[in-house]
């Protein structure tokens, strides 16, 4: 699959469009189709004229352009741009405009990225739907009737149904990776510590990373690259190791060890199993190894990430007051009133289940039970990781049980809902990276979706891995929506 | 088995308040997850003390003195202020 960000860029350089027309003509599509699609919450059409306008004149004075300058993107509202809306889709921050840049978006700034708008996602990233969003949810560009995913699920919409050439999503047990699944796009959440969270509004601070969400693998490579590395402004960011993964996407994978586990294939569809087989036949036929084991610390994963990211975000969701930022109560009869009503008011009923789930597993006389236990749990899940990443070099699984849900349908029942992250949550327990790209289609016509899991810092592996795939089953798989911007 | 006792308490601790008439909901949401939790106590192994995500150790900067934000773009986003201060009606 030819990179989308190189086919623009070179359409910039070598002056078939100018970046102003490009990123007009985003912006109409944007108009056509976000009536359906949902997928933007905030457009920002001036901002993106005036930084495309500067693309134009160092065009004009004969200077290089670097890969992303010029190239209409997205960010998830959680992401905070300085003076413009963000967010986390929820009450209690409509109107807030950071006073700062999010360290991701100072990067891609510094490389000309042309910023379409900030795209919806479900309230505060907790979600598998979007639809938890104040703003109701984003829509699949497969099929309208079907939710995009979640919870950064506006960016996999705007993305799969080309509004947006590349974005940027953040994943806390899936959210990157579940949508774009979903979407049949591409989605890398990078190891925890790869990506500076500096200016991501918090969920569950030891879980979440942001990571970018593209339609080729190419394009992952090229957007991980350009937001990795140390910020003395995040305390658990890392230097980056190793060299850039666009450099090492195209390498031979004869001999590269693809490991199952057997739990993860434990309650998926037929049809999910099906794509998973067919994908395991491709890489033989690439020259890899198949290798089966268990993983049985699995089964534990999901109450292990419930338990503890909603302890986090008990903690973290705190800071809303009302008093310095976002919404606050008209009436109110003392300050600790005033806070309780905000709250009330402001969050919607998911945040408040999950804010109440994390106090209740903190609280004394539970903290034993539930959030130490988990913790410890959380650490024999990062020793069997450590463990399979001795017999194999990437772990293939599922990303998803099945195919996009019906509109509606995800938020009825919150523990089914919860179930669907069941081959998402692992990788963010333990720190680990995971990509992942389409591997087929439902009875339904929809997208299913298949992870590469990779050892810490091994980016430029899975993402080797996803390459080799992408480029045997090209478009037939890697399929584009019949939404949005084709030039 | 969480009770209405149980919601009303961790509502206080949250900062929320659940109405009455949602308090039969919240109780079953949260019995529902607590129940879903529980599983973990199933668990036969006792798992290993963790303390942090793949053995990162902080990455610290040095404590230089840089500017900071301006005070009124960081009151800009309050709803009420006051001569340079965030301002809670007083309600006696």
């Amino acid at each position: 699959m030819e990179s989308k960000i190189r086919h623009y860029s070179d359409m910039l350089k070598n002056r078939e469009i100018t970046c102003t027309e490009l990123t007009e003509k985003f912006l109409s599509g944007i108009d056509t189709s976000n009536k359906d699609l949902n997928a933007y919450v905030t457009v920002t059409a001036d901002t993106a004229i005036e930084a495309a306008k500067k693309v134009d004149e160092k065009l004009s004075r004969g200077e290089e352009l670097s890969l992303l300058e010029g190239i209409p993107m997205t960010l998830k509202d959680n992401i905070s741009t300085k003076g413009i809306e963000t967010t986390c889709c929820s009450k209690i921050l409509e109107g807030y405009k950071p006073i700062y840049n999010a360290t991701v978006w100072e990067a891609l700034q510094a490389q000309g990225a042309v910023l379409l708008g900030k795209t919806n996602m479900d309230e505060f990233a907790m979600g598998s739907s979007s639809e938890t969003s104040y703003f109701g949810g984003a829509a699949n560009p497969h099929n309208i009737n079907h939710v995009a995913g979640g919870s950064s699920g506006g960016v996999a919409s705007a993305v799969g149904g080309n509004i947006a050439v590349y974005g940027l999503g953040s994943d806390t047990g899936g959210s990157i990776r579940q949508p774009v699944s979903f979407c049949g796009i591409v989605g890398l959440k990078p190891t925890y510590g790869a990506v500076s969270r500096f200016g991501l509004i918090a969920y569950a601070s030891s879980f979440d990373q942001i990571g970018p969400i593209t339609t080729t693998v190419e394009d992952s490579a090229i957007v991980y690259d350009a937001i990795s590395g140390y910020d003395k402004m995040d305390s658990t960011s890392q230097g980056r190791k190793g060299a850039p993964t666009v450099d090492t996407l195209k390498n031979d994978i004869k001999g590269m060890k693809i490991g199952i586990a057997r739990e993860y294939l434990e309650g998926v569809r037929d049809e999910v199993r099906a794509c998973i087989e067919k994908a395991c036949e491709v890489y033989k036929s690439l020259g890899a190894e198949i290798v089966y084991f268990n993983l049985p610390a699995l089964k534990y994963a999901l109450p292990v990430y419930y338990i503890l990211a909603c302890a986090e975000a008990s903690s973290n969701l705190g800071r809303y007051d009302g008093i310095r930022y976002g919404y606050r109560t008209d009436a109110y009869k003392d300050v600790n009133e005033m806070i309780c009503k905000t709250r009330s008011e402001g969050f919607g009923d998911e945040v408040k289940r999950r804010i109440m789930l994390g106090t209740y597993v903190l609280s004394a006389g539970y903290y034993d039970a539930y959030y130490k236990k988990a913790q410890n749990l959380r650490g024999s899940i990062v020793n069997a990781f450590k463990n399979a990443f001795k017999t194999c070099d990437v772990i293939l699984a599922p990303t998803v049980p099945m195919t996009a849900f019906e509109k509606g349908n995800a938020i009825s029942d919150p523990i089914e809902t919860y179930l669907t992250d069941i081959c998402t949550v692992p990788v963010n327990i333990a720190g680990l990276p995971g990509v992942s790209i389409p591997c087929g289609f439902g009875e339904n016509g929809l997208p299913i979706g298949m992870q590469l899991i990779g050892n810490t810092f091994c980016e430029s592996t899975i993402l080797n891995a996803a390459w080799q795939y992408e480029n045997a089953v090209g478009s037939e798989v890697f399929k584009s929506s019949e939404y949005g911007i084709k030039l | 088995m969480v009770t209405h006792e149980d919601v009303i308490a961790i509502a206080r601790l949250s900062k929320l308040y659940i109405p009455e008439e949602e308090l039969d909901a919240m109780t079953k949401a949260m019995d529902d997850i607590i129940k879903f939790a529980d599983t973990i106590n199933n668990a036969s192994e006792k798992g290993v003390e963790f303390d942090n995500i793949n053995n990162l150790s902080n990455a610290f900067r040095e404590d230089e003195v840089v500017p900071s934000y301006d005070r009124e773009e960081i009151l800009s986003n309050a709803n009420d202020i006051d001569e340079g201060h965030f301002l809670v009606r007083k309600r006696v």
